[in-house]
């Protein structure tokens, strides 16, 4: 794997970014158009950070949170993730990256429907390749979302606000670099919607770096600051 | 992710779709157990050739005059095989070593006022070493364990010899029943008889016998019997000089083609028997060995075998395309999970090992109900079969890996597709 250490920039902090993006874009060719969904995004996003994304559909957002997962490759620019390059980088490797430093939270769950709570916050660490503690570990995580009484409950038998919390559990469970969050909150009642922001709150506290697409000024407020997009590009880079 | 991970995976998947995975795996059953099937009446095919053929010594060579099929019939042609033929082969043949000759044709029989009609034999004097190797009759009540002798095969009094045949001595030899018929449980042994317009002393009587093969019980009638030496017998029988059955023994049974080449060549001298326009001898006659017999029905009956297999293996590569059909359906159903499995850090092949492993599980618990049905089929199939299929067991082994191998062969694909997601569309996927 290629690293390239990141050149501290005056006036940033101390500490290297988590997340640091130049000139990232992305163009998707749909036969003779050119889709340009993400056009010169540049982006840090530091240790501790909780940074909202937010922006109308079609506004690149998505597009970006992919390239930042390493579920997508851009069509230019650089991307470092904990100070190494992800450029290059092979289908196995980038899955390896997804699996080690990445948690995904999405819109939709995305549970695996037909096993229990606790089986699905297993999933990255068998990936891994992991055995040693797995479930002590998902057990933990469960507790930390506040579901330890529905570790063995399939997904079908929890709420939405409960299944969110199995995919956050199944999220921090492999301690990752950063949050990925797709509106976590955006198939959740406005009630719920705000303890699942506590939540994510109370775990950015206890040092979880977030970054979180809504188009939802409310769910936004939650974090330290905004990064708002519009046309495939960061229209304000408001600074911490 | 871990072999047991996977599995566990795996089977969570087929047991969502149990129907699905039901009917799937049944047509890999079908397939395996068809297999099973086929190549047991292949098998029992071999099997009924090789037992239906052990009367023939392997160490005789069978001649007969050569019979040409025509217009319908066979007729014979060229020279008829004489008993001088046969007589001088002995002599002159170097690999041959003893030779045995037979002749049958109807006579009448008469003594005083008991007449009786029926089939007699001319033979050579060493036809009941031929019939004790036969093994196909035997004395009546003979203890399994016991070898037999051809001394057992004489009730009262002897069998002619080799001088008498020669000295075409109006000696005979009668079949136990026959002898009850003409002599009414009187001891015909030194009585004259008449055969056709001959006297004829009974030197013997065979023992009563009975076919060896329970199933033959009722066809052949080994009691009824006159046997004559086969000189007597022509002159008897015939107005003109017969054609003679011939079976050459050879000094040596590893020499057979050696043997039969030189029989040939002493026959083509005796008949005159010319080359044709392409080099080859017309011969009037023909030659069989066991292992001609064999040779032939063996290879009719591989060609049959693989012809079963053949049809076997069309039914399961047509399961596997079944196995195909269900995983892709299966892989299109599921794109969201695998883009979740993806976006969780699963690598390619993870993926593949998943749904490999799912095609595998599908065709691999095919094959062993497979081969549990085809054995059980096996009694079915041999009555469509006149009663002969052997299971034959190399065939387990042998279906199971090709299930097993149509599973590998054709989950593949479906498996690769999976695989070859892109994370962000199948995490869109609806």
């Amino acid at each position: 794997m290629i690293s390239t250490k990141a050149a501290p920039k005056e006036g940033q902090p101390t500490f290297n970014p988590v997340i640091e993006t130049r000139s990232l874009s992305r163009v998707y060719s749909m036969g003779a158009v050119e889709v340009h969904a993400l056009r010169d995004a540049s982006l840090q996003v530091h240790q501790g950070e909780f940074v909202a994304l937010m922006g109308s559909s079609g506004s690149g957002k998505s597009t970006l949170l992919h390239l930042l997962g390493c579920l997508d490759e851009p069509t230019s620019g650089s991307y470092i993730l904990e100070g190494r390059s992800v450029e290059g980088l092979s289908r196995n490797q980038r899955a390896q990256v997804r699996n080690e430093r990445i948690g995904f939270v999405f819109q939709t769950f995305n549970l695996l429907a037909r096993v229990s709570a606790q089986e699905n916050v297993t999933l990255p660490l068998l990936y891994r390749g992991r055995q040693k503690d797995v479930r002590e570990r998902a057990a933990a995580a469960l507790e930390r979302v506040g579901l330890e009484q529905r570790t063995h409950h399939k997904p079908m038998e929890l709420s939405g606000g409960e299944r969110q919390r199995v995919a956050i559990a199944r999220a921090i469970v492999t301690r990752p670099a950063i949050i990925l969050a797709d509106e976590p909150t955006g198939n959740l009642d406005s009630r719920t919607g705000e303890e699942l922001m506590e939540l994510l709150t109370a775990l950015n506290q206890e040092g979880s770096t977030i970054l979180m697409v809504t188009h939802d000024a409310k769910i936004a407020a939650y974090a330290h600051r905004t990064l708002r997009m519009h046309d495939g590009q960061i229209v304000n880079g408001k600074k911490p | 992710m871990t072999l047991l991970n996977t599995l566990k995976t795996a089977l969570l998947g087929l047991a969502a779709n149990k129907l699905r995975s039901g009917l799937t795996t049944l047509g890999i059953i079908i397939g395996v157990a068809s297999v099973i099937a086929m190549l047991a009446l292949g098998n029992g095919a071999r099997v009924a050739v090789e037992s239906s053929f052990q009367f023939l010594g392997s160490d005789i060579v069978q001649i007969n005059r050569k019979q040409l099929f025509d217009d319908g019939k066979y007729t014979a042609t060229g020279q008829i095989l004489s008993y001088e033929d046969g007589l001088r082969m002995a002599d002159e043949v170097e690999l041959v070593k003893r030779v045995q000759m037979n002749v049958s044709g109807p006579a009448k029989i008469r003594f005083g006022r008991n007449v009786l009609d029926m089939n007699i034999a001319g033979v050579t004097g060493d036809v009941l070493d031929v019939i004790t190797k036969d093994g196909k009759v035997q004395p009546i009540d003979w203890p399994e364990d016991q070898a037999l002798t051809s001394e057992a095969f004489i009730g009262q009094g002897r069998f002619f010899t080799p001088a008498e045949v020669l000295a075409e001595a109006d000696v005979c030899v009668l079949g136990s029943e026959t002898a009850i018929d003409l002599f009414d449980g009187d001891n015909p042994v030194g009585e004259t008889v008449w055969v056709n317009r001959q006297r004829c002393l009974v030197i013997g009587v065979m023992s009563e016998l009975e076919a060896t093969d329970s199933d033959e019980k009722h066809s052949i009638s080994p009691n009824n019997a006159l046997f004559m030496p086969i000189s007597s017998a022509i002159n008897l029988l015939y107005d003109e000089e017969p054609s003679v059955y011939i079976n050459a023994r050879v000094t040596d049974e590893k020499r057979m083609d050696e043997a039969k080449a030189q029989i040939a060549a002493y026959l083509r001298e005796r008949h005159g028997v010319e080359k044709d326009a392409e080099g080859n001898y017309q011969d009037d006659f023909d030659m069989l060995t066991r292992k001609d017999i064999l040779g032939q029905q063996q290879k009719s009956a591989q060609t049959f075998s693989l012809l079963l297999a053949a049809m076997a293996i069309v039914s399961l590569v047509v399961g596997g395309i079944g196995i195909m059909n269900v995983m892709l359906v299966s892989v299109t159903e599921r794109t969201r999970e695998i883009g979740v499995r993806l976006a969780m850090g699963a690598r390619g092949r993870d993926v593949i090992r998943q749904f490999s492993l799912e095609a595998i599980i599908l065709s691999a618990g095919g094959g062993f109900l497979g081969v549990a049905t085809g054995v059980l089929v096996i009694p079915l199939a041999a009555k469509l079969n006149e009663g002969i299929a052997v299971l034959d067991l190399q065939s387990i082994p042998l279906a199971f890996g090709l299930a097993l191998l149509t599973g590998v062969v054709f989950g593949l694909y479906p498996a690769l597709r999976a695989s070859r997601l892109n994370p962000v569309e199948a995490l869109r996927y609806e």
